[in-house]
């Protein structure tokens, strides 16, 4: 399909500097038909009704379950002690890592200059927000005492009591709302100008004063447009550092403990690439059926979906070095407990976990090495359910194992999830695609001013001769 | 909404003119705050003072009683706490000849008896199915009218009397009683006395029970005599028994020769597993290869006993080798007088009598103790329409004796049927009038453990419920019998003052509770003819009934303590299970947990299979004591009666119903459960955490550790207590070298807050693995019991059950017997081998200086004290388990549920068991950490009393509650820095080490080797260090 001449840059004029290098949609012609067929998704439909209709379902029993959970004691959940720590950490984990593949591609690939990210950014820049919003929930779930999560924030009170700065929960509360801080204004700012877009094609006089006020009263002037691209610079920036950082810090809430399995220093770069592993796989999840449904197949094209895989495959293999580097340590410390840890972890009590693990997340992904599969959206669906599913046995891999097979043989112990368990897994998912379904029916779901980066203006187009760059 | 949130809204509304705007402002935040409020769990209470204050009470001051534990035959000396009128902890009376401050988990469990929420509230009378409560009035003229009308009608010699054995006057009073109407003497029965041990004893040596000096042998041989836990005198033979393990260099080397290893077979060094019904064969072959008298040889009785040849041999050797040597003979098969005649006779020829076996220093436990035999013959007059009146009094043959006396059918044919019993039981149920005693810890009483001492028994508080005492019931009834009412004082606590000599020599004598007379006996019990051989049952495998160490007959099922504690051997907690060995299993195709049917001769019952390789595999072992059809909440529903199973076999010379020796067959049944048990993995996989050395390696020095010195750690010199290996904390500043910040952990510091180190050792030489120690936690720290059917999630009935918390680990034992098993073989190795160790220890939070649970706290709800605890806060942690997750040794228990809140489903103390609750504990609520504190209660406690007395503390001047019963005296508490406490000595003994010392956690508990005595055949299990 990438057959389009490189567009003429000799006579292009300074514009703001926005990544789009190497993405070509030779399908879109004109800014006319960007607008038309990117606010043509807005539209609600029966379908996207249906589906948000079955997200507060699964919310409804997610609620449900919490309620009663927080009426009659965590008991109702399947904890079983030493197993402390189950299917909440597990998730929370598993959507925190989701988030970061976002971040990844909205702001670090923006730094790089790679251009498939243009079509994709959006999708996967609000997927980090309500990924985030969805793992916040989770630790406040998980605590013994939900109505006094608040304890972990410091603020000043009478008590003159502040939070133990050691601990890395702490340090939890510190990257959770930094990060959601950070996307949500990255995700915003990048939003202003579409906003603007969208209120210039509104007829309703009540939602049109809403987007403007929305927009800042974007003008598109030259002004606007250096101070965004300066913002959005800065903001991708900062965002960078979180991708590592954030899930350093919640890889910490293990690795500082003492149990068999956690207490290692892989963990950081280990889990950083786990996260975007996953959160690659979130994403095809997410924009395989939006490509499809929404017909903007000639927007996120087969050499995006190829580039993704890519970068898929590539954390894919981390994780799986990850994996073997922490089965060769446990071997190579000579400590008994390690090893006893990790002999149990796939040959024991645990086996069908870490198999699944490991075929998900190891195995499969490896198909990617073909061309032809990398190009197959079908493939890269159902691979990326598989990645979905691996990445949270992952957790439960680190999680479960770890805390039921640790130093006093007298307490080893099982663990099996009750419905309650289930209940609030199935509502987070419930709440992460119920904010993503009114998302995108309000919000463009491809960035249309990025987009119309990439597209030629008409003028220039027809006669090579035009004077500026404007008109977005 | 809350009180002062509305009074307020209120009162500005009064005041002044209510403008709108002001009436909403107020609305407003009335109801925001409210909602907040509302959020608490926190309950506002009323505190009311005294108007007028009872004579020597103290609010917050306890106030102790000294009395009689009745909780068995044994009759130890208490101590019961009580504050504010209510009994709130009993302790051993350090005075007490018998236990000696001690007492185990069954004593400790007598305020569950006494707050039971299934008491009788007062006296019941029968109303067609039905028990319907009546006034005291009411019940005792129906008694003096139906026992009117059994004296007219010429019935009185048809009456029995079923009273619960108990040492002391009571029951020469009852037998006074009794014949004053004409009747009969009582029968003073109870299912768990070793009766052929004692018609041995008698036979033998001319008293019930001797005094065992354990000390003094140099081996012992225990046949089936399981003296730690379910044989005798247990207290005082544990204390004695531990004392003699502790002189390390010449201990007695012990020898268990049973089918089944008991926790007495767990603790011997070598094994000898004899099939049941045999030890007589092995007893008199030992005996005549001893003795050259007599013609039974060992080659015959190893072939019996399915034992080698070689171990009865060497046995042999050691007996003549090891002089004196002690030889006890308990068990409960057919022979089981003739074996323990023959062992005395052993002990006899080889001179043990006098050195190690003491008649003329003997309890007087089991003077007066009626044979089985004669209840079994009491049941049969009954059947055949023979007796006139019935009563009982605690006992509840119904339940304890074997299934096929068939007590229940027999028992309903008795026109009237009185029970002085305190709770509703399958023996009371069926009984006419119900006239409810008081709670031992409610009467007065007396005891003569030992010839010459009377112990007293006295209220320490007011009765609960509506009940009385049963003597003070008789004497009521007496009063109104003109012929009778002059015999007697106007109560029973007037018959104890005339008993003591007076009320001045009683005043003087209760403050000990000791002091020196006669209890009134009892004729002693006329002798039945046992029955002999009976229905011994078919089947390919012996069975081997055994008496519950923690619930004993049954008895002992009503109380949640004990349900919930583990027993000590097979760590199943509210459940029966059928014991069988790995190879039958297999051999079945069983695996642990699937449903079994075991058949006998009196039937048949259900339970499932626990694979325990302390059984020999051609026997089936199930335990006494639950299976209750009635008995209250705790006890009705759970488990399977094991008395159900046998038939009527009595012990021809004793009148003991024979529990072993039988034959029954086993069938796979459909289902499984999940086994109630605490027992993760009973193998320790080479982590040393119970370590044991051998008698030779202690002799020759190894295994001693010196403290390790970690190059580039914190300098620590400037702590108190170094000296201990408990003294670090790197916490902090402490971890830096180079800092002079230390603050309150410098013993320079202004608060003097780091002055003392608290510290624990626990000998595992003297621990025995009984677990009085986890009770007596659960009593002083509130723990709540997690068993009950009801304390699981209520969303799913099938989820509930008894013990479906226990299965999912969620019990809260502070401190937990972890008992492992050493075997040389390979865990997958199922075949049979006598030859391994165990090992038990007590794991409670090790109070770690240099705690992992303590950074990961996000809250700080746990840190460090200046003093060395390691300290949670309770109402700061909002739970989010993070210091369980970082805690190696597993200390630390999370509140799942609502257990200490009373609207709760899964309220574990319900009225009136919560007036048990220790004041000076907080009782935790849903969704918090607890743990261990080293009852810091307690700590506190004698601390403030010092300060106010204007004194240091005295060296060992208190010590903590699971110390306090330690019937072995494994466990000292004290401060390590001060070396005149008991426990900074022991910290250098050179057995100690501390449990996961490569971790760095600086631990406040100090362990002491185990160590073995291996035979000098060479066990080799035994020698594994």
């Amino acid at each position: 399909m990438a057959t389009l001449a490189q567009p003429d840059l000799t006579n292009e004029p300074k514009r703001p500097n926005i990544a789009k290098a190497g993405l070509q949609l030779p399908a879109v012609k004109d800014y006319a038909q960007v607008d038309r067929e990117i606010m043509a998704t807005l539209r609600p439909t029966k379908a996207w009704f249906t589906l948000l209709m079955a997200s507060m379902t699964c919310l409804a029993i997610g609620a449900a379950s919490w309620i009663y959970q927080i009426y009659a004691g965590l008991g109702v959940a399947g904890y079983s002690p030493p197993v402390m720590w189950g299917v909440y950490i597990i998730t929370f984990v598993f959507w925190i890592g989701i988030g970061h593949a976002g971040t990844l591609i909205s702001a670090i690939l923006y730094l790089f200059r790679a251009g498939f990210r243009t079509t994709i950014y959006r999708c996967a820049e609000a997927m980090t927000v309500f990924a985030v919003m969805t793992a916040g929930l989770f630790p406040i779930i998980h605590i013994g005492r939900p109505w006094k999560f608040f304890w972990l924030i410091p603020y000043p009170n009478w008590r003159l009591l502040w939070p133990n700065f050691k601990s890395p929960l702490v340090w939890d509360v510190f990257a959770i709302s930094t990060y959601l801080t950070i996307s949500v204004t990255f995700l915003f700012i990048g939003l202003l100008p579409d906003i603007a877009t969208l209120r210039d094609a509104e007829k309703n006089p009540m939602k049109k004063q809403l987007l403007s006020i929305l927009s800042f009263g974007w003008r598109n002037s030259e002004n606007e447009w250096r101070h965004f691209a300066r913002a959005y610079l800065f903001l991708a920036a900062f965002s960078t550092p979180l991708v590592l950082s954030v899930h350093s810090v919640v890889s910490f809430d293990f690795s500082m403990a003492l149990v068999p399995g956690w207490h290692t220093t892989i963990f950081a770069p280990y889990f950083v690439a786990g996260a975007i592993f996953s959160g690659m796989g979130m994403v095809f999840t997410i924009i395989i059926p939006i490509r499809k449904y929404f017909k903007l197949e000639h927007y996120v094209t087969l050499n995006v979906m190829d580039a993704g895989a890519k970068l898929t495959l590539f954390t894919s293999m981390v994780v799986g070095c990850a994996y073997l580097v922490e089965f060769f340590i446990a071997w190579y410390s000579g400590v008994q407990v390690e090893q006893d840890y990790f002999w149990n972890r796939v040959f024991g009590q645990w086996w069908y976990a870490a198999w699944i693990m490991l075929t998900c997340n190891m195995i499969l992904p490896l198909s990617l090495f073909s061309q032809k599969l990398r190009r197959n959206p079908a493939w890269l669906f159902v691979l990326s359910l598989f990645i979905n599913i691996g990445m949270w046995y992952e957790r439960f891999v680190i999680i479960v194992p770890g805390l039921s097979h640790e130093f006093v043989p007298w307490q080893w112990s099982g663990y099996r999830p009750t419905f309650i368990d289930m209940g609030i897994l199935i509502g987070s998912f419930g709440w992460f695609f119920m904010w993503f379904l009114l998302f995108i029916k309000q919000l463009p779901v491809i960035a249309i001013a990025e987009v119309k980066e990439i597209v030629p203006p008409r003028l220039r187009r027809a006669a090579s001769s035009a004077s500026h760059g404007g008109g977005h | 909404m809350s009180t002062e949130t509305k009074d307020l809204a209120v009162a500005d509304v009064v005041q002044e003119p209510v403008r709108r705007r002001d009436f909403l402002k107020v609305l407003g935040v009335g109801g925001a705050a409210a909602a907040t409020v509302g959020c608490y769990s926190d309950q506002v209470e009323k505190l009311i003072p005294y108007v007028a204050s009872p004579d020597n009470t103290v609010p917050g001051v306890s106030t102790y009683y000294a009395s009689t534990c009745r909780e068995c035959a044994v009759g130890c000396g208490i101590i019961v706490e009580t504050r504010d009128g209510r009994a709130i902890k009993i302790e051993g009376n350090p005075d007490h000849p018998v236990n000696e401050g001690a007492l185990c988990a069954r004593g400790q469990s007598a305020l569950q008896g006494l707050y039971n929420p299934d008491r009788f509230r007062g006296p019941m009378k029968r109303q067609g199915d039905t028990l319907v409560p009546t006034t005291w009035e009411d019940a005792i003229t129906l008694l003096s009218t139906g026992l009117a009308g059994v004296r007219s009608g010429g019935g009185a010699s048809g009456a029995v009397f079923i009273n619960q054995h108990e040492q002391g006057s009571f029951s020469g009073f009852v037998d006074q009683w009794l014949a004053g109407f004409g009747m009969p003497a009582h029968l003073s029965v109870d299912a768990e006395a070793p009766l052929s041990s004692i018609a041995a004893n008698r036979q033998t040596l001319g008293v019930a029970w001797p005094a065992y000096d354990f000390g003094a042998a140099k081996l012992i041989v225990s046949f089936e005599a399981d003296y730690l836990d379910a044989w005798g005198l247990t207290v005082p033979q544990q204390l004695a028994f531990a004392e003699a393990r502790a002189k390390i260099d010449g201990a007695p080397r012990v020898v268990y020769v049973g089918a089944r290893r008991s926790l007495t077979g767990l603790n011997a060094d070598t094994w000898i597993p004899a099939r049941p019904g045999s030890l007589q064969a092995v007893a008199e072959a030992i005996g005549a290869a001893i003795t050259g008298r007599g013609n039974a040889s060992l080659a015959s009785a190893a072939e019996q006993a399915g034992v080698p040849l070689e171990s009865l041999e060497s046995l042999v050797v050691e007996l003549r080798d090891s002089k004196p040597s002690l030889l006890l003979a308990g068990g409960a098969d057919a022979n089981a007088t003739a074996t323990a005649v023959a062992v005395n006779e052993l002990n006899r020829a080889l001179g043990n009598v006098g050195a190690t076996i003491k008649p003329a220093e003997g309890s007087q436990a089991y003077d007066g103790l009626s044979s089985h035999s004669a209840l079994r013959d009491a049941a049969d007059r009954m059947a055949a329409g023979r007796v006139t009146v019935a009563f009982v009094r605690g006992a509840n043959p119904a339940h304890t004796m074997p299934g096929m006396a068939n007590f229940a059918e027999a028992f309903a044919r008795v026109p009237f049927k009185v029970s002085f019993s305190s709770y509703p039981d399958a023996t009371t149920d069926m009984c006419d009038l119900v006239l409810p005693d008081n709670h031992s810890l409610e009467s007065w009483g007396d005891a003569e453990p030992v010839r010459g001492t009377l112990t007293l028994q006295q209220p320490t508080m007011d009765p609960v419920f509506n009940t009385r005492a049963t003597a003070d019931v008789l004497i009521a009834v007496a009063k109104a019998d003109a012929q009778m009412a002059g015999r007697y004082p106007v109560d029973y606590r007037a018959f104890i003052v005339g008993r003591v000599g007076g009320a001045a020599a009683l005043a003087s004598a209760l403050p000990t509770g000791i002091t020196r007379g006669s209890a009134l006996s009892a004729a002693a019990p006329k002798s039945v003819a046992a029955r002999g051989a009976g229905a011994t049952g078919q089947g390919d495998y012996f069975l081997h009934v055994y008496q519950s160490p923690v619930v004993g007959d049954g008895r002992g099922a009503n109380k949640p303590w004990l349900q919930e504690l583990p027993d000590p051997v097979t760590k199943i907690a509210w459940q029966t299970v059928v014991e069988l060995h790995p190879e039958t299993a297999r051999k079945l195709s069983l695996v642990s947990g699937d449903h079994v049917t075991v058949s006998s001769a009196g039937g048949s019952i259900t339970a499932p299979v626990y694979l325990y390789i302390g059984i020999r595999p051609d026997t089936i072992g199930v335990a006494t004591g639950r299976g209750h059809t009635s008995y209250g909440r705790y006890a009705a529903g759970c488990g399977a009666n094991a008395m159900s199973l046998l038939g009527v076999v009595e012990d021809a010379r004793s009148g003991q119903f024979a529990l072993s020796g039988g034959r029954a067959s086993i069938a796979k049944a459909v289902g499984t459960a999940r086994l109630v048990t605490t027992e993760g993995s009973a193998r320790q996989h080479d982590r040393g955490i119970a370590q044991a050395i051998t008698i030779d390696q202690f002799r020759a020095g190894e295994g001693v550790e010196h403290p390790h010195v970690f190059p580039g750690q914190a300098s620590t010199e400037f702590l108190p207590g170094l000296r201990a290996p408990v003294a670090n904390d790197a916490q902090g500043d402490l971890g830096d070298p180079l800092s002079t910040q230390k603050g309150q952990y410098d013993p320079a510091h202004w608060s003097g807050a780091a002055k003392r180190r608290w510290a624990m050792v626990v000998d595992l030489a003297r621990c025995t693995g009984c677990s009085a120690c986890v009770t007596a936690c659960y009593a002083e720290n509130n723990i709540p019991t997690v068993g009950a059917p009801w304390q699981g999630p209520q969303f799913w009935p099938d989820r509930t059950g008894f013990g479906a918390n226990v299965t999912r680990n969620r019990e809260m034992a502070w401190i937990r017997l972890e008992r492992y098993f050493e075997i040389d073989r390979e865990p997958k190795d199922v075949e049979f081998d006598p030859d391994f160790d165990t090992r038990v220890i007590p794991m409670m939070c090790q109070h770690c200086g240099n705690a992992p649970c303590e950074p990961v706290c996000p809250v700080y709800a746990t840190y460090h004290s200046p003093d060395g605890l390691n300290v949670q806060v309770y109402n700061r942690c909002v739970g989010t388990r993070y210091c369980s997750n970082g805690c190696p040794y597993k200390v630390r228990y999370f509140n799942w549920f609502g257990f200490g809140e009373p609207d709760r489903a899964q309220y574990a103390f319900p009225e009136p068991l919560n007036w048990q609750l220790n004041p000076d504990v907080t009782v935790r609520g849903k969704g918090v950490m607890e743990k261990c504190t080293f009852c810091v209660q307690r700590i506190r406690e004698s601390e403030n009393r010092a300060r106010l007395e204007d004194r240091e503390l005295e060296p060992d001047e208190f010590t903590v509650a699971c110390a306090q019963a330690c019937p072995s005296r494994a466990i000292t508490f004290g401060d390590a820095a001060d070396e005149q406490w008991a426990v900074s000595r022991l910290v250098e003994n050179e057995r100690a080490y501390h449990v996961f010392e490569e971790l760095n956690t600086f631990t406040a508990v100090v362990y002491l080797r185990k160590v073995n005595h291996p035979s000098p055949g060479g066990n080799t299990a035994t020698a594994r260090a």
